[in-house]
């Protein structure tokens, strides 16, 4: 009898004891577009060291695809099984908040530039209609990669204007290498692209100051002629690629150069990871501008969860990676690809220490400046332009230039059916 | 002597029946009446997120969807890709399943060995077919360049032709497997007494094929194109995932064209207008087929 007693005593007490800290714990899980593995090992290592240090939240990640995400979200939360913490761009947010109720995250975003002090560029896609709708993570901006024994041995200097470009990329064009790795594909890496060769032909204005639509203009149909010449010297399957195919063609120097954001991880590992002969440049600009400029993309954070705890427990982990030391082994799940976007995340020691960023230290660098001159689409002029957000989940850039370079369209008529498709989606 | 059943029991049969049929019933009306009559409902509203509700609109969607060039083309594009498939799958899947009728060492190692293209996930063919056709590293661009066919690497989803019929090819491959044995089993149903009392009469092969073989395969091939037409038609996986439709819309199918509006233009009533008249159209076309391809009952 007095077994049975103690026996009671002792399950009660497990499940007592057992029971509470699970009852407590808050799970917090997040959904992010870095699906490489050595991405998502890292961003796991920073959610163990932060589960270990928060026994009472359980952060958890569920790398997507940018190429289901813009279905999958709006879906997921119609369906109540929406992440608490959704990684965004600018443009995807407004779809996001125009798919669900978003609250605001301002005051969340002061405390933390008290703290951190953002780069007012990075917040600013983010802060309209009287709110601020994600916590930005990090910068990106796309650059013009090239071999540099390549461009040597065919005695071109890396080309600041057009028509240097597209000589280049005519003169490297031989022996099985494409001259420069351009794609043509209805998907985000071409909006980027083509929106990196729009932005130095002074096209960068999508909208008028007013919301109108200004994307059918004479920059913009120069932008797609010059495309799709430059496009002849790209590599056949282009039509196909997103970002990884083109990294692997430069790596395995089938590409003499690309547009791309980084390409050091791969580089390194597949491409021999000669830093020497990796060089980084601003993306050539039309012969009648004066400088340089490119496609540059506030990453950011959105707080899906409604629940107050749950809530919280996201700014939390916000919080912790912002960190200066969380934060730079969280840049460098991608070295060189992923830039700060807090005063003191430039000078985290952990973003400078590691490795191949010491290694590719000119590189990271100069990719540093390269996005001093960043535009986005929709977010430009100090304007934010909601609408954007149809227009780049159908991929609106990318499918007119598909019509110019695939169908061989002429690219004014192209360019007008592009605007006209524009105010459709906008509807 | 079998005892006739009673009346009685013939009642409990039919009670067993229906008890019996009323699961698989219940079942397909819960999985396909109540999608179906949901998505009649989202294609006469003007919704466009999912999940999001919005006012009664009426036939606008259809309208607009009906006249709007983008599903006409997309529907034509769907046309080809059926035909193409069916085209390409009989021809390989009969001669497949002529060869593997005959007995020769190996037979039915080959049997087996045929279908395992079948049984590969869409993934795994698509990363397959993706990496031996890459115009930078793939093995089928220097073959042909060392068999003299081209000059240069090309591109196989470079333009919609091109990449209309790698696509068909290469679901063709997936498939031709499956249709290859339903064949072999339609031709290993023809009584082998028949061949013999021709081959008496001194028809030849070709003779055998086109008097015997290919009527008496009739009632396979018309299940097979039937069910065929409807797969091939709602195949999504292996098109989104190669070309999703590019590129310049050259393999953008009906699905894909669907799936598109929902989920990328946010047109979920567009979206569910267009699914409305896909599932007549193939309805139509499933009663048509079972019509002109069945074999008419003669008179006795």
């Amino acid at each position: 009898m007095r077994f049975k007693g103690q026996s009671l005593a002792g399950a009660l007490a497990l499940t007592v004891f057992g029971a509470l800290p699970a009852l407590a714990v808050t799970d917090v899980k997040i959904w992010h577009m870095e699906q490489p593995p050595h991405r998502v090992q890292r961003v796991q290592e920073l959610i163990d060291a932060f589960n270990a240090a928060n026994p009472d939240i359980k952060v958890s990640q569920e790398p997507q695809s940018w190429g289901e995400v813009y279905a999958k979200v709006p879906a997921a939360m119609a369906a109540g099984n929406a992440p608490d913490i959704l990684f965004a761009i600018p443009d995807f947010t407004t779809v996001i908040r125009k798919a669900g109720q978003l609250d605001s995250v301002a005051d969340f975003v002061k405390e933390l530039d008290e703290k951190h002090h953002f780069i007012p560029a990075t917040v600013e896609p983010y802060s309209y209609d009287g709110g601020v709708w994600a916590v930005p993570l990090y910068n990106m901006s796309l650059n013009f990669w090239y071999h540099k024994k390549a461009f040597a041995d065919a005695g071109i200097a890396v080309p600041t204007t057009w028509s240097e470009w597209k000589a280049a990329a005519e003169k490297l064009s031989k022996d099985g290498v494409v001259g420069v790795g351009l794609p043509a594909n209805k998907q985000l890496y071409t909006d980027q692209t083509t929106y990196a060769v729009m932005v130095n032909n002074g096209a960068s204005e999508l909208f008028n100051a007013d919301g109108t639509l200004r994307f059918d203009n004479p920059k913009t149909v120069e932008s797609y002629a010059f495309y799709k010449d430059l496009y002849k010297f790209s590599s056949p399957d282009a039509a196909n690629w997103t970002w990884g195919e083109a990294e692997a063609c430069f790596a395995s120097e089938t590409c003499a150069s690309i547009l791309q954001f980084s390409v050091i991880s791969t580089y390194d590992q597949q491409g021999g990871g000669d830093a020497a002969d990796l060089g980084v440049a601003a993306v050539p600009h039309a012969d009648g501008e004066k400088s340089s400029s490119t496609i540059a993309y506030s990453n950011a954070a959105i707080i899906l969860a409604k629940d107050a705890a749950k809530r919280d427990a996201a700014k939390k982990f916000i919080a912790f990676l912002l960190e200066p030391e969380n934060y730079g082994k969280f840049l460098n799940m991608e070295p060189g690809l992923f830039l700060p976007v807090t005063a003191d995340g430039a000078k985290s020691t952990t973003f400078w220490s590691d490795p191949l960023v010491v290694k590719y230290k000119p590189q990271v660098e100069q990719m540093i400046a390269n996005s001093h001159a960043g535009m986005l689409f929709g977010f430009t002029g100090g304007h934010v332009f909601p609408a954007i957000g149809p227009i780049s989940a159908q991929n609106i850039l990318a499918e007119t230039l598909q019509k110019v370079v695939i169908n061989g369209e002429d690219p004014a008529a192209a360019v007008k059916a592009g605007q006209a498709q524009m105010i459709e989606a906008t509807k | 002597m079998a005892s006739k059943p009673n009346s009685s029991g013939r009642s409990d049969d039919r009670r067993i029946a229906v008890l019996l049929l009323a699961l698989p019933l219940g079942l397909l009306a819960a999985t396909l009446i109540v999608p179906m009559i949901s998505a009649i409902n989202i294609s006469l509203r003007d919704i466009r997120v999912i999940g999001s509700d919005g006012p009664f609109a009426g036939f606008d969607n259809y309208a607009r969807v009906l006249t709007d060039g983008t599903f006409w083309h997309a529907l034509g594009i769907s046309v080809v890709w059926v035909v193409g498939n069916a085209v390409v799958q009989t021809i390989l899947a009969l001669t497949a399943a002529l060869v593997l009728n005959e007995k020769f060492p190996g037979v039915r190692v080959a049997r087996v060995w045929i279908i395992l293209t079948w049984i590969i996930p869409t993934v795994v063919v698509v990363i397959i077919w993706r990496w031996l056709l890459s115009p930078s590293g793939g093995m089928v661009n220097p073959l042909l360049i060392q068999l003299g066919i081209i000059d240069r690497p090309m591109g196989f989803f470079a333009s919609g032709p091109a990449a209309m019929t790698s696509l068909i090819l290469i679901n063709s491959w997936r498939w031709f497997p499956f249709v290859a044995i339903m064949l072999l089993a339609g031709l290993q149903r023809i009584p082998n007494d028949i061949y013999e009392a021709a081959a008496v009469d001194g028809a030849g092969a070709v003779a055998r094929f086109r008097a015997i073989t290919w009527p008496l395969l009739q009632p396979t091939l018309l299940v097979l194109t039937v069910m065929g037409t409807l797969l091939s038609f709602n195949v999504f996986d292996i098109i989104w995932l190669l070309t999703a439709g590019g590129p310049a819309g050259g393999t953008e199918t009906l699905p894909v064209l669907i799936y598109e509006t929902a989920f990328k233009a946010y047109r979920m009533g567009d979206a569910a207008a267009m699914s409305v008249v896909a599932s007549v159209l193939m309805i139509g076309l499933a009663l048509v087929l079972l019509d002109r391809l069945a074999p008419k009952e003669t008179g006795r």
